[in-house]
């Protein structure tokens, strides 16, 4: 019989995973002003885990979040999921263009900001595209972006408060 | 990692995003603030077959609750006067915009402005 080893990277990526669906889930049980708005506090584990590990670590971290988190909520490939999913792979592709930028400049609020617009939009045209194609739809965008652009800044900047505090 | 609270790059990405903001406000709710060429009215639930703005008019339409008229001048359409106690359908003025939206709703009677598209419902010579 074979056994399955694990490394320590699958150790952390667990528990920082563990982490995100916590805050993921305890966040669905506030209320929200308008659908599609939510301060997206799971990302603050995204973005420390980018900036202290890694892109990869990240990546999984993110999307282990999407999955296990939609299959707690019972939400699993309903349209919700299909929309944090879609947000989830724009968030990490933006991510993954702002790692390539030379010399590192970007600290956890920009990678913030940029993933919260990112999942934003992602989730907006997936919405747009796949259950809504209203024009009507489209005057929500202006209002849900201008709330991802400050949950992006406040989850950024606790992000830099936690890791001056870890450092 | 970086000791900096907030990077210079950082700050670039929050400028960027707080200068687009204004930018989507401008293309989302301003766009279609073409003007409209047709009126869809709503009486209870049912819709009326559209009625141009291109033709001064004034209609009367008769609602659950009585008549409310309704004036077709210079490609925009209000209510004038309904029988409602609000009167709100009447204090919102003019629409001329292809989008805009307005209803009498103790009378359930709605209207809305579309256009730029052609769309014919009907043909008058």
């Amino acid at each position: 019989m074979t056994t399955l080893t694990t490394t320590t990277e699958d150790h952390r990526i667990a528990l920082l995973a563990a982490l995100a669906i916590t805050i993921h889930i305890a966040e669905s049980a506030l209320p929200s002003p308008l659908p599609g708005i939510k301060p997206g506090l799971a990302n603050i584990v995204t973005i420390a885990a980018l900036c202290i590990y890694g892109l990869r670590t990240a990546a999984w971290v993110l999307m282990l979040r999407v999955l296990a988190g939609s299959l707690l909520l019972g939400t699993f490939l309903s349209p919700t999921f299909a929309l944090s999913f879609t947000g989830a792979l724009a968030s990490l592709l933006i991510l993954g263009l702002a790692r390539l930028v030379p010399g590192q400049s970007f600290g956890p609020v920009g990678y913030s900001v940029l993933a919260a617009m990112a999942h934003m939009a992602g989730q907006f045209t997936a919405a747009y595209w796949l259950f809504i194609p209203h024009p009507a739809l489209l005057h929500l965008f202006p209002i849900l972006m201008t709330a991802a652009v400050v949950f992006g800044v406040v989850s950024g900047i606790i992000v830099a408060a936690m890791l001056k505090h870890i450092q | 990692m970086r000791s900096q609270l907030i990077t210079h790059a950082d700050w670039l990405v929050i400028i960027t995003a707080i200068a687009l903001l204004p930018w989507l406000y401008a293309t989302f709710w301003g766009s279609d603030g073409g003007a409209g060429d047709e009126v869809h009215i709503m009486v209870d639930g049912k819709e009326l077959p559209a009625i141009s703005l291109k033709q001064d008019q004034t209609l009367t339409i008769q609602g659950t609750i009585g008549p409310s008229i309704l004036k077709i001048a210079d490609g925009g359409v209000r209510f004038i006067s309904s029988p409602c106690q609000g009167q709100q359908c009447v204090h919102s003025g003019w629409h001329y915009h292809s989008g805009e939206f307005t209803a009498c709703l103790p009378n359930r009677i709605a209207l809305q402005v579309t256009g730029g598209t052609a769309r014919y419902d009907t043909f008058n010579y």
